[in-house]
């Protein structure tokens, strides 16, 4: 099989059609190692679903361990349609912001209206805190003022119980998905949860009500600790476990997976003679011993499946008509691009001046002062201007001062103290980032003479 | 692929990346660090997404593309800062945010069964892109977010992608423990001289298309014709500024200042011989007509035509312009003067070129640009061409006597006072501190105050100094009052008026003086800091006839 010639023109499309279907079914990796979770929490949905029972649990793993993916999943496997409420604890970190959000989804999902319901009784309420004095300095009457009102119009907590206490009552079963579910328990009192695992429990399957799951989803382990004695004792404490994939093998096996996903590009013979190509492609890559090493070396320092899609999402990208197939040094610069991260990847392209600065910040260092201003800075360097003979540029102007301001934008220096009102710019305190030798290496690759010269002077 | 994108020089592979990422099926999250040149990457994304969107969906890209770029979540691009069905705002917080997004999506899925119903079967739904430029600030702003917004399709339930670009690392602005999943990096690196050259030739040629409708009559620097010689001026001040910024942006600033200038000479040049030209030809309108009116014609447009300039003029104008490209470089980068003031000051003598040859241009800095030692190196420039030295100049007499005091307080110890200013028998025997050769030893050498910055200083010590300048150096100034007998009564009495408390609250409101003690404090006395420079403090010292390197402890 040849792979190096140049791909003929006719298999171009083929070859967008090839990264697309990877791309998408990188989406849609097959868990191998979260089975039994998938197993358990089938059948506490179908006891919900099918036998209208109470149900509640708790989905723990570790962050990428599939949770989410998980409950989807089941989700989708199932025959009913139940009712699903899907809140965030990093959203609705509040339980009134909760309400609100389970109202608008059970609007959605049943068409009939449960904020009206709770709006009705808030205009009941006169005392409410969203109720504004009339404002005896507006001309206009207050009805004419547009219904934007500052602030968020929210059900007062009190209507809590009455708006979980529908979910039994509804047509449908319910099922409640709780993500970052620890959040929730920092909730003042957990009234939310309360209610929740309360209608949860004391739900009785009978032909007017429907069944309720609630699913907590968390990577926090402790997260049962963090429930209120009367919380705790109204869940069931049923936990199902996610994990990422623990072998190796698993890894290699997805890559070879998502490779060798199938594409159609509307043409039978060019896909089928694609087909053959792309196999060999996959084939050589996949015994590729580089591939293999980076593989290995990624999978000993994380075990996050998402940091294995981004790397394969690389090789893809790189893919195109003129290097149609997946090459294993892409692998490698995608570990080092995504996963190693070098520190500061662009110091040797920065500005002359930035350089000079950096180089400046050193000799402070060396001196005994970590933490300098821009006024010490300037005058190391306005005095190595000075003294060396190559003084590559005149250095008055204001363009030391933007290269200061870069280097602070980037983070390379950093504020050393708490910013007040009472200093003046040039002589803000700050540190910086970057190590001496990162410093040096940066300026030997710049290959310039003086600087380097300079910066030895810093022993 | 065969659509042809916008070009950006430098970005070639970063585009083909994005937007196979964005058009194949998007990671949920993309990072984009970019830390020379991150406006021109902002405007290269937005373009990459305004050419995906307007794509029809293809086998290459299935999906419709949307974009927005947002700073805060509120996107009147999208229509998203509007009303809900219900009244609530989508913009209100993060929730409604998402179900703004939900319904947008249900409504393009209408519009989009329409377009897929119009034939092109590969459609396969929507795809939401959302870039947050300059994420940095929202971890100042809205640092609540940062945890949610990159798992917005999760939430949405929507395919979304999330771009965020930065000049930081990830690794600063990311929320702690973990919050929010890593995202897809992007690294762009910096543009080099090559594609910084291609990108404001780039921009000469929108430049003259715009202004091809314009008559003939009047020639603009950007004329085609130019084209040549704008090349050769580009790569001239690349030359001279690309070691100071990689900014294309920064740089296509300093071209738009300087190109006219640089161009004016070869356009007087042409005017002049088309003024020549004139008169040649009314002496031979109503010669030979025998060659047809076309033809002459023709020739008479192609002799008037502007012709770009030959080498040795290029070497010439590169000579004459040298030092003020550099000089537009440090007064523009800080942009302090703007691109229209500095070509309008250093518009070049008309007819250079007519001239004989001469040195180089002087740059003409602006007035607000120039500290005193920005061309000479030395502190001789004039005072009044700094603006802080400006307002200080109108300044009564009294406050610039209190402002040099301010001064040597704060940078003086307060134990030197009384050898700086102490009038013992033998005058004039102030000890400066002496210059130590510098001796190498573990210990951290001590900073001069110059360079740390002005120290506090309580009132008291202000006044003393004020009292010690005013016996020195205004005594002769002043009224003859024969009622003051002992020597420094007539100071104590100036020192003393209400109207010297008076300016320092004036001196501190226009944040000269800095107040460090807070104002309602009651015990000790009101502490205070010079927050004027040691150049505008010594133009105003000058202007007082006072020594001030003399009586400055540690002297610059
Ligand atoms: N065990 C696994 N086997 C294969 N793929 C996995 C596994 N676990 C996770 N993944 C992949 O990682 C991706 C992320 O998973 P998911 O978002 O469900 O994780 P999560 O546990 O919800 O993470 P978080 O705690 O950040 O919410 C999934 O799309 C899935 O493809
Ligand atoms: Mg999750």
């Amino acid at each position: 099989m040849r792979l190096n010639g140049t791909l003929p023109a006719h298999l171009h499309p083929c070859v967008t059609a090839q990264k697309r279907a990877m791309l998408r079914s990188l989406h849609d990796v097959g868990m191998t190692t979260n089975d039994i979770a998938y197993q358990q929490l089938t059948n506490l949905l179908t006891g919900t679903l099918s036998r209208g029972e109470g149900n509640s649990c708790m989905v723990l793993g570790p962050c990428g361990s599939g949770k989410t993916k998980l409950v989807e999943r089941c989700l989708s496997d199932i025959n009913e349609s139940p009712i699903v409420l899907r809140l965030s604890g990093w959203i609705q970190y509040s339980d009134r912001l909760a309400m609100r959000e389970i109202a608008h989804q059970l609007a959605q999902q049943t068409g009939s209206s449960f904020l009206s319901n709770v709006d009705d009784v808030t205009e009941s309420f006169p005392h409410q805190e969203e109720e504004e004095e009339a404002n005896p300095f507006l001309d206009t009457p207050p009805d004419a003022v547009p219904v934007t009102v500052p602030g968020i119009s929210l059900p007062p907590s009190s209507h809590l119980p009455a708006l979980i206490s529908i979910l039994p009552t509804l047509a449908r079963p319910t099922v409640v998905i709780l993500d970052a579910f620890d959040l929730f328990a920092l909730h003042p009192r957990q009234s939310l949860l309360y209610c929740l695992l309360d209608t949860v429990q004391s739900c009785r399957a009978s032909p007017s009500t429907k069944g309720i799951a609630v699913i907590g989803v968390t990577s926090r382990v402790d997260t049962i600790q963090l429930l209120e004695k009367r919380v705790k004792s109204r869940f069931s404490g049923r936990t199902f476990r996610t994990a990422a994939p623990q072998q190796l093998e698993d890894w290699v096996k997805i890559t070879k997976t998502v490779l060798s996903s199938k594409c159609t590009s509307g043409d039978h013979d060019n896909d089928d003679e694609w087909q053959i190509l792309w196999q060999a492609a996959v084939d050589k890559f996949m015994s590729a011993k580089t591939l293999l090493n980076a593989l290995n070396e990624t999978f000993s320092i994380t075990r996050d499946v998402r940091m294995l899609k981004k790397l394969i999402t690389m090789v893809v990208t790189h893919i195109s008509p003129r290097s149609p197939y997946p090459l294993p040094t892409h692998f490698t610069d995608a570990a080092t691009l995504q996963r190693a991260r070098p520190r500061f990847p662009f110091l040797y392209t920065l500005s002359y001046p930035a350089l000079c600065l950096l180089i400046a910040s050193i000799h402070a260092d060396t001196a005994g002062h970590p933490v300098f201003s821009f006024e010490m800075l300037h005058e190391t360097f306005r005095d190595q201007v000075r003294t060396s003979a190559s003084a590559p540029i005149q250095i008055n102007g204001g363009s030391i001062g933007m290269a200061f301001e870069a280097l602070i934008s980037a983070k390379i220096f950093v504020c050393a103290a708490a910013p007040t009102t009472t200093v003046v710019k040039e002589f803000i305190k700050y540190r910086c980032v970057v190590e001496r030798d990162e410093v040096k290496k940066t300026v030997d690759k710049t290959g310039q003479i003086n600087l380097k010269k300079w910066l030895n002077r810093a022993q | 692929m065969n659509f042809n994108q916008p070009t950006h020089p430098g970005y070639e592979q970063f585009t083909q990346e994005l937007s196979s990422l964005i058009s194949l099926y998007p990671p949920p999250f993309i990072y984009v660090n970019d830390v020379q040149s991150y406006r021109t990457t902002t405007s290269v994304i937005d373009d990459i997404l305004e050419d995906l969107s307007e794509r029809p969906p293809s086998l290459e890209s299935p999906t419709k593309i949307y974009h927005a770029r947002i700073d805060g979540v509120a996107s009147s691009q999208w229509g998203l800062d509007r009303e809900g069905d219900d009244g609530t705002r989508w913009n209100e917080n993060l929730d409604s945010f998402l179900h703004g997004l939900r319904a947008l999506h249900t409504q393009l899925c209408k519009l989009g069964v329409e377009v897929a119903a119009e034939g092109t079967e590969s459609y396969e739904g929507i795809c939401f892109v959302i870039v947050v430029k300059q994420a940095e600030i929202l971890k100042d702003a809205l640092l609540e977010l940062m945890a949610p917004l990159p798992c917005l399709g999760e939430m949405a339930q929507l395919i979304i992608c999330v771009v965020f670009i930065s000049q930081v690392r990830r690794k600063d602005i990311k929320p702690p423990l973990g919050a929010a999943p890593e995202p897809y990096f992007m690294d762009i690196g910096s543009p080099t001289k090559e594609h910084i050259v291609k990108h404001l030739l780039s921009q000469f040629s929108t430049l003259s298309t715009t202004d091809a409708s314009s008559s003939s009559q009047s020639i603009t620097p950007y004329h085609p014709s130019l084209l040549p010689l704008y090349r050769h001026f580009t790569s001239v001040l690349c030359d001279v500024c690309f070691p100071f910024t990689h900014d294309p942006q920064d740089l296509a600033y300093i071209a738009v200042a300087s190109w006219p200038g640089y161009a004016k000479p070869v356009l007087d040049e042409h005017r002049r011989y088309l003024a020549a030209k004139a008169n040649e030809m009314d002496l031979d309108v109503d010669g030979e007509l025998e060659d047809g009116e076309e033809e002459q014609e023709r020739r008479r447009q192609d002799a008037l035509a502007l012709k770009p300039p030959g080498e040795d003029t290029r070497m010439r104008l590169t000579r004459l312009f040298n030092p003020s490209l550099s000089a537009a470089l440090e007064v523009l980068l800080p942009r302090l003067s703007n691109a229209a003031e500095w070509a309008a000051l250093n518009e070049p003598p008309p007819d250079l070129l007519a001239m004989p040859h001469g040195p180089p241009l002087r740059p003409v800095i602006p007035a607000a640009a120039a500290p005193s030692d920005i061309t000479t190196g030395t502190a001789n420039a004039p005072v009044g061409t700094n603006s802080a030295l400006m307002t200080m100049g109108t300044l009564p007499r009294m406050a610039r006597f209190l402002l040099v005091a301010a001064f040597l307080a704060s940078m003086n110890p307060a134990k030197s006072d009384l050898r700086m200013f102490g009038r013992g028998l033998d005058e004039k025997k102030r000890k400066q501190r002496r210059q130590v050769a510098r001796i190498k030893s573990k210990a951290a050498a001590k900073i001069p105050q110059r360079l740390l910055g002005p120290a506090p200083f309580p009132l008291d010590r202000l006044l003393a100094i004020l009292g010690a300048l005013l016996e020195e150096n205004d005594a002769e100034t002043r009224l003859p009052a024969p009622e003051f007998t002992i020597p420094g009564e007539y100071t104590d009495m100036e020192i003393a008026r209400v109207g010297v408390l008076g300016l320092i609250n004036q001196l501190t409101s226009m944040r000269l003086l800095f107040r460090t003690s807070p104002v309602d404090r009651l015990d000790g006395p009101p502490m205070y800091k010079c927050s004027v420079g040691y150049d505008s403090v010594l133009g105003l010292a000058r202007g007082l006839k006072i020594p001030l390197n003399d009586l400055l402890w540690d002297p610059v």
